[in-house]
């Protein structure tokens, strides 16, 4: 990849307990904790300035859902990667962040070294599918498919096999075992997980202009990113 | 409000928080003395007229209660005002405008019982201090105000006079029971806003604290797994009380009803068209530990409450299994997907999977009890259970329960 030293990583948690001991492990582990803020509005304000790879969200902060920054930070800095760390088992808010940019889900309490290594993932575009994430994405093209058609028809659907995947990642088997009971290659395997999260992203930001364009909403202004620090 | 209070000695007196729900009595009061005024001039412009000695000084007697009716109106008007003193000497001046009718009519009027001057003006402040004090102040003053009348015929025309004494006297009582009745609904109806917005408030510090408790006890697993052990120990008993208490607020959420967006299907709670529906979520998440993971989509699973205890008792069932045979620590996970016309709840772990030919060996063993009881769990519902295992691939229980065909909710409503 066309990085040059550590992954530089930024911890957006209010609380003060868990953000220290996320941003220690991190910086243990060789990575460069470039900076932390305790609500979605700082995180907006200081990544302009902070550059980071990768984006650690908690979804519950106090002034704005982690949707919303999730959002705003993938509108005001594409570049960045959001990985999201939650406590609360909220399916439905997980679901959200990640159909608005997130490329990771990852429960508070994987060990570390899980932790570490979905933060490497993420830094290198990698989706980090756990099992967990893998059955929302599922559950999210089935109610897409049930829900009536009419606009447009141009529902996401995955394939045969990209459920086949989904389903098998679900139940907990890595990409290696995926790849060796498919016959197919890790990079194939981790291309259609992948490929999972693009559509229902694409999917989401269409249905984002859709909204827009019906409630004369065009000219949208730049979301986060303003206010001096 | 200070002088009131200090008063009061004993007795019924609505407190100072039940002060608001006399205020249409007092409204009341004021529009029964106007009324009885009006009342009291007729009397002695039109009916009375060839009573009076004096009938100048009885209009006299009548501009003196117009100007206290004026007074008491506007002094009762503010809650502060109402002390026992005023009404004291409200009292007093109508009995003095009362008595002051022996000079007024003729010996002979009085003695025959005819109506006063104040007429029925008088039980203003009868009125006044059974609103005020209650049922038994509301008679003392009813006694008073009685005896005064009673004095102006001497006894004479008692039968006369008595109707108006019984009568003050019901409204010295009935007045005085419903102004108590009136504060203590009134202190009823605080109590239960005050209890409301107690509960509430408890509701949104248990969240925060949820969520806090929730944070610690991950630090603490993912801590103490590191560390080794008994502090892994430590960590898993974390883990598994996270788990339990996240399981627990999740179930709580969709009990009451699915606060906010993600609602999905036919009902965000459980409305009446759903009676018996419940998610099937909770009931499967309650099974999350350490070493399970359940993973479910972001909508809610509607079911019918028999059929998602059945199906979630042969989750357990199954999860029972691995941890009898492949060992406590053994990894399980639990996938739970709902398609319009399926619910599959699919149970996969890690263990050493079943050689070929093992099963016809396990039934053998007693172990196909196991397989057997989830099974015919699945086909009492109408769902079908299927087991595939591979030496070294682990095993997968997969449940399928065809929605449509009202298994669901007719059948299992059937069986007792």
């Amino acid at each position: 990849m066309g990085r040059s030293g550590p992954i530089r990583v930024m911890v957006v948690d209010d609380h003060p307990m868990w953000r220290d001991a996320v941003a220690r492990d991190l910086t243990e582990a060789g990575y460069d904790v470039v900076a932390t803020a305790a609500d979605g509005a700082q995180a907006l304000r200081v990544t302009g300035a902070a550059r980071p790879d990768v984006v650690v969200l908690d979804l519950q902060l106090p002034d704005m859902s982690g949707v919303e920054v999730t959002r705003g930070l993938r509108a005001a800095h594409p570049a960045v990667r959001v990985l999201v760390l939650s406590a609360s088992g909220e399916q439905q808010d997980v679901l959200d962040a990640v159909k608005a940019g997130a490329v990771g889900y990852l429960l508070k309490s994987a060990a570390r070294a899980e932790f570490l290594d979905a933060v490497r993932r993420t830094a290198d575009g990698d989706a980090v599918f756990t099992p967990g994430l893998a059955a929302l994405v599922l559950g999210e093209f089935r109610r897409l498919a049930a829900a009536p058609v009419g606009d447009g028809g141009d529902t996401p659907q995955l394939t045969e096999r990209e459920t086949e995947i989904l389903r098998m990642v679900a139940t907990g088997l890595s990409y290696k075992q995926i790849a060796t009971r498919l016959v197919l290659s890790h990079r194939t395997v981790q291309n259609h997980v992948h490929n999972t999260l693009g559509k229902l992203q694409l999917h989401n930001r269409i249905e984002l202009v859709r909204y827009a364009i019906e409630h004369g909403l065009a000219g949208e202004s730049e979301p986060g990113g303003h206010e001096p620090r | 409000m200070e002088a009131a209070t200090a008063w009061r000695d004993g007795g019924i007196t609505p407190s100072d928080a039940k002060r608001g729900s006399s205020e249409p009595l007092w409204r009341a009061l004021a529009v029964f003395r106007f009324a009885s005024l009006g009342y009291a001039m007729l009397r002695l412009a039109v009916i009375d007229r060839g009573d009076y000695s004096r009938p100048d000084w009885a209009w006299a007697v009548i501009g003196v209660m117009t100007v206290w009716t004026i007074g008491t109106t506007i002094a009762y008007a503010r809650p502060d005002r109402r002390t026992r003193l005023l009404l004291s000497t409200d009292l007093a001046v109508t009995a003095v405008l009362l008595l002051s009718t022996a000079v007024l009519q003729t010996s002979k009027a009085t003695q025959h019982g005819v109506t006063p001057v104040t007429a029925t003006w008088l039980a203003g402040p009868v009125l006044a201090w059974a609103i005020r004090y209650g049922r038994r102040a509301g008679t003392v003053a009813a006694l008073i105000m009685s005896a005064c009348d009673l004095s102006l015929s001497h006894g004479a025309a008692i039968s006369v006079v008595l109707n108006g004494v019984v009568l003050l006297l019901l409204a010295g009582v009935i007045v005085g029971h419903l102004a108590r009745l009136a504060a203590e609904v009134e202190a009823e109806r605080q109590r239960a806003i005050e209890v409301e917005a107690a509960s509430r408030e408890r509701e949104r510090l248990a969240r925060n604290i949820h969520d806090s408790v929730l944070q610690v006890l991950a630090l603490v697993q993912r801590r103490g797994a590191e560390a080794g052990g008994t502090a892994a120990e430590l960590g898993r008993l974390a883990g598994q009380q996270e788990a339990a208490l996240r399981a627990l607020v999740g179930g709580g959420l969709v009990g009451g009803g699915l606060v906010g967006g993600g609602t999905a299907g036919p009902a965000g709670g459980l409305g009446p068209g759903t009676s018996g529906a419940v998610d099937l979520r909770a009931a499967l998440l309650s099974a999350q530990t350490d070493r399970v993971t359940v993973s479910v989509p972001a909508q809610a699973v509607l079911l019918d409450k028999a059929a998602a205890d059945e199906l979630a008792s042969a989750m357990r069932a199954a999860l029972d299994n691995v941890g009898r045979h492949c060992g406590e620590r053994t990894r399980a996970w639990v996938l739970v997907e709902d398609e319009p016309d399926v619910i599959t709840v699919t149970i996969r772990d890690e263990g050493p999977g079943i050689p070929d030919g093992r099963l016809a060996e396990a039934a053998a063993a007693g172990r196909l009890g196991v397989s057997h009881s989830i099974h015919g769990r699945l086909r009492d519902l109408g769902g079908s259970a299927t087991i595939t295992s591979a030496p070294g691939e682990g095993t997968e229980v997969e449940l399928r329960l065809p929605r449509g065909a009202g298994i669901p909710v007719a059948r299992s409503r059937e069986r007792p």
